[in-house]
């Protein structure tokens, strides 16, 4: 009898549960939910310190004229954005999604390609594109249509101990403006002279060699077709890689975590990726004033090679779903595509730096920055922003991505390149359906 | 006397060997919660003076009581509903064994052969039809039936003897109460076993809350601690602290229910 | 007569009554999904334009490379690590049901607390006991098993060998836990009854323990075949599939198909459904071999 009732009685708080629970979230599904009207906006992004702040703070922009105005950001990872965004196209229940997303860059021309009504194209919507820099701006542009809103930088730097490098008789300025061939060299010595490697990077990622390629001005793909192979900045990229892990002068470590100790605790005396490292390289308090930053190597011998390129970054998209298309539009264009005030704002704090050529005459972007030697970096950086060569990502960027990953892991442990290149190349264009 | 004093000294060492092995990553991540990320990260396994402040911060950076309480509420939910709907239904595949019910198991078994992302879509397409989006229905309907908990009870009713049913049903009992008054509290083990694993498995549930819930205050724990991760720069320190606490609840439910494992049968036949 | 055919049909009724709720739920929630799958498994093309072709996906799958590494991978860990586990966990459910121990409780915890541990923390742990200069190098070199640190998660092998590691570590606990309930089910008597005509613990234990435990070893056979078959979490955030795909699982090259690469639904609901068979035959084969009735 006891047992029996304990049963029911569970059953019973348990359909009661089900019940309550069921109306309450249906109210707050109600408000809270990704479809608002009027004047409010529903944002997914991520990260609390840099992109939730910077959209919190260009709500309060924007409310300084429209004090209505409400934001609802939804803290979303990148991964889980992407998720969201494909279960809710695939199936068609569209009502969940947000009024702006952010997306990574290298997630554009897939995204915008593959779900052609998705995304509002704001060619025409009266945000002046040409303000920012134009290598943000071809990311997101497919079929000569813009969608996207660049926001973070992805601006290639490199980021160096000056106290180590003194060591060894160098400075910063030795970094400037050089070849991947002067790099190594100076690497080696320096290497030589305190035993400490210049950088690190993760085993497996292709980011450097992505890198480089971009500041050539080329990419895996030349329009729709695979340039792997025969891709000469591909080739030398490489090369310059296994001659950077075989001299020891780059450190590669398993993942990120790691990646990111190793600076953080003195292993290595670099970094060398997206501007946006700087803000995990000033973690370790004690290396405050150690450190500068300058441009990148370029390759030798490659036609069109620079010392500027892109890892990373992000922009806004606008989803044609939105209910408030317009205000959104109009929100974007008055803040991250118009307000000097903004990104001045939420420089010091989140290192967050612009694409927007006028932000760079922000007071904050003159900064003369104390962990950094009292470099100005910011000025530096916009400045390396807009030297950037524009390259279109494509559309199988991840599968390609991940199959010259995988054929530098077995370069560096002793395949043939030219093997381990073909092979990369018949994995994506089986991917690719070919 | 002496072989029986070894057998048990070595059982002890066996013990002890594997539960250091089994403890030590948890003893570093709960010592990670006590230091400041970059002594995280060069691996510091000794405690530091950062708790409090690492506290501080996720409790800043993260609502931490609003996710606890959500994966708490659904996690107790869909695992007392799960027990309950998957407890008969195991046990009537074997005692009311006929050949179309086993037939009707091996359908279902096959149903936890086929990995989630294949499912995930048609059935979110589907829910989205029924209306029950963002809805705590929608939430828990997918996880009140799993093939691992009625497996579990099936197996079970297998060793369990068919002798206290055929008495209790000619003493007149109903077939209902023969499964509550008997079954229930004779296989308290199966139950702890099936609630402890329901629980962990619902609240470590990741994909198809995130999908499915679309109000940023239906965020579970695992989805913060997810959060933690996914910018520029991650707080290792205060990462530690959160999956710290994000494991307790699993803790406390095992501890309360592990002692059932050491009544057995003996007591309750005779 | 008439009534004893009576009550059976009764009793048969009562039976699907008590196995309805759970039945339609699961058709509900998985069988309609899959057969959405099935159907998506025949249609191919990216992002939203698929049409239908057939059974060109699974033709596919027969010059995917990828796919084939996937698949080596995951019989790999298969194959060796459920067995390992499965044989550590009743060997530990054994001792544990020793009505002679004292701190039962504590080392049930400890034991169970690695499957309860978030992946989050432990692949952060794992990764940097593993590292080149990480802890389990340090006591391999000092204790001269090895004269040089191993890379552990930079080549192939040494990478598959700490998947293996980290799921024993952390699914031997759970599995004990079925054992440790199945034990309670058998009565100490027979134990008894065999120490006294002479019976060695290590003859109980085979001729008695492993034959009654047979319920709940199928139980854990079946699950694990499935979980592994469908491995995700470990080689996502342990290895990322890596160094060079040596590590990569099936489910995690599923969900690269349908979230990280260009969405090509169809061919990743094909190769969903090719796990399916595999671990179905599998089960079925167990479950012929090793089911009571």
């Amino acid at each position: 009898m006891k047992r029996k009732l304990s049963v029911l009685l569970i059953v019973a708080m348990l359909v009661t549960m089900l019940g309550s629970c069921g109306t309450a979230s249906n109210n707050k599904g109600g408000k809270n939910n990704s479809k608002s009207s009027g004047n409010a906006l529903t944002v997914w992004c991520w990260d609390k310190n840099f992109n939730i702040y910077a959209m919190n703070e260009a709500a309060k922009i924007y409310q300084k004229d429209h004090p209505d105005f409400k934001l609802n950001v939804v803290e979303t990872p990148w991964d889980d954005v992407q998720t969201k965004l494909t279960t809710a196209v695939t199936s068609g229940q569209t009502g969940t999604l947000p009024d702006i997303l952010l997306m990574q860059d290298n997630a554009l021309a897939k995204n915008i390609t593959n779900y052609p009504k998705t995304f509002v194209d704001l060619t025409n919507s009266g945000i002046d594109f040409s303000k920012f820099a134009q290598y943000k701006v071809a990311l997101s542009t497919v079929n000569s249509k813009v969608y996207g809103v660049p926001f973070d930088s992805g601006t290639a730097v490199t980021a160096l101990r000056t106290d180590v490098l003194q060591k060894a008789g160098y400075t910063i300025n030795d970094f400037k403006n050089i070849t991947w061939s002067r790099f190594i060299e100076i690497a080696k010595d320096v290497l030589k002279k305190t035993n400490i490697p210049l950088l690190s990077s993760q085993a497996g990622s292709p980011d450097l060699v992505m890198m480089m390629l971009q500041s050539a001005g080329t990419w895996t793909f030349k329009g729709d077709k695979l340039y792997i192979s025969d891709n000469p900045a591909l080739l030398k990229a490489i090369d310059v890689y296994v001659e950077l892990v075989k001299s020891k002068v780059l450190v590669e470590v398993n993942n990120w975590d790691q990646y990111v100790g190793t600076f953080n605790t003195g292993k290595v005396a670099g970094a060398m990726t997206g501007c946006w490292i700087l803000a995990s390289v000033q973690a370790n308090k004690d290396q405050k004033g150690k450190w500068a930053v300058t441009n990148i190597p370029k390759l030798d011998g490659i036609e069109n090679a620079t010392n500027y390129s892109s890892v990373g970054g992000s922009s806004w998209l606008v989803l044609s779903t939105s209910k408030n298309k317009d205000l959104a539009i109009d929100f974007l264009g008055k803040t991250f595509a118009g307000s000097t005030e903004l990104y001045n704002t939420i420089l010091p704090t989140s290192s967050a730096i612009a694409t927007w050529g006028p932000a760079g005459t922000g007071s904050n972007y003159e900064i003369a920055h104390e962990f950094f030697e009292g470099q100005k970096i910011f000025q530096d950086i916009v400045e390396y922003g807009k030297n950037v060569p524009k390259v279109s990502y494509g559309v199988y960027n991840y599968e390609a991505r991940d199959a010259i990953g995988t054929a530098i892991t077995k370069i560096i442990s002793g395949t043939d390149k030219a093997a381990a290149l073909k092979e990369a190349e018949s994995t994506v264009k089986f991917q690719m359906g070919k | 006397m002496t072989k029986r004093r070894i057998g048990i000294a070595v059982e002890y060492i066996v013990l002890t060997i594997v539960s250091v092995i089994s403890l030590f990553p948890l003893f570093w991540m709960l010592m990670s919660a006590t230091n400041k990320s970059t002594d995280v990260l060069a691996g510091r396994i000794l405690p530091g003076q950062k708790l409090i402040e690492n506290m501080g911060n996720l409790l800043k950076t993260a609502n931490v009581g609003q996710a606890m309480m959500n994966s708490f509420k659904y996690s107790v939910l869909t695992t007392v509903g799960s027990v309950l709907i998957c407890s008969i239904a195991g046990y009537a595949f074997e005692v009311y064994y006929t050949k179309s019910k086993n037939m009707v198991f091996n359908l279902l078994l096959i149903s936890m052969m086929i990995p989630f992302a294949a499912t995930m879509i048609p059935l979110y397409t589907l829910f989205g039809k029924l209306n029950l989006l963002n809805k705590t229905l929608g939430f828990a309907l997918p996880s009140l039936s799993t093939v691992l908990l009625i497996f579990l009870f099936r197996q079970s009713a297998q060793s369990f003897p068919k002798s206290i049913i055929e008495s209790a049903r000619l003493d007149g009992a109903g077939e209902l109460r023969i499964f509550l008054e008997f079954f229930v509290p004779i296989t308290k083990h199966t139950f702890t076993a099936g609630i402890t694993v329901a629980f962990m498995s619902n609240w470590n549930n990741y994909l198809w809350p995130l999908i499915i819930m679309q109000s940023p205050t239906s965020r579970t724990m695992p989805q913060l601690i997810s959060g933690l991760t996914s910018g520029y720069v991650t707080d290792y320190g205060m990462l530690m602290l959160a999956v710290s606490i994000s494991i307790l609840p699993t803790v406390v439910v095992f501890l309360i229910l592990q002692k059932n494992f050491v009544e057995g049968i003996t007591g309750a036949v005779k | 007569m008439n009534a004893r055919f009576k009550t059976k049909f009764k009793l048969s009724t009562i039976g699907w009554i008590f196995i309805l709720p759970a039945t339609l739920l699961l058709l509900l929630t998985k069988f309609w999904p899959i057969i959405r799958a099935l159907v998506l498994s025949f249609q191919s093309g990216v992002g939203l334009n698929t049409s239908f072709v057939g059974a060109k996906n699974y033709i596919r799958m027969l010059h995917d490379n990828l796919l084939h590494t996937s698949i080596f991978n995951t019989f790999f860990y298969l194959l060796l690590q459920v067995p390992i586990m499965l044989i550590i966990a009743i060997i530990l459910a054994v001792i544990l049901n020793d009505s002679r121990l004292k701190l039962k409780g504590f080392f049930r915890t400890a034991i169970f607390l690695p499957c309860a541990t978030s992946l989050v923390s432990y692949a952060i742990i794992f990764r940097s006991l593993f590292a080149r200069d990480g802890f389990i190098n340090l006591i391999l070199m000092k204790t001269n098993i090895i004269n040089n640190p191993i890379n552990w998660l930079s080549s192939p092998w040494p990478a598959r060998i700490v998947i293996i590691i980290a799921l024993t570590w952390r699914w031997t606990g759970y599995n004990m836990i079925f054992y440790l309930a199945g034990l309670q089910s058998i009565d100490p008597s027979i134990y008894e009854a065999a120490k006294i005509d002479g019976a060695s613990a290590f003859t109980s234990l085979r001729k008695i323990t492993i034959p009654l435990l047979k319920p709940m070893i199928l139980l854990t056979s079946i699950t694990s075949i499935s979980g592994t078959l469908q491995l995700f979490d470990e080689t996502k955030n342990l290895t990322n599939g890596g160094p060079a795909n040596s590590t990569i699982s099936i489910s995690q090259y599923i969900y690269n198909l349908s979230f990280a690469y260009s969405p090509q639904f169809g061919y990743a609901a094909a190769v969903s459904f090719l796990v399916l068979i595999m671990v179905a035959i599998l089960s079925f084969t167990q479950m012929k071999v090793g089911d009571r009735r």
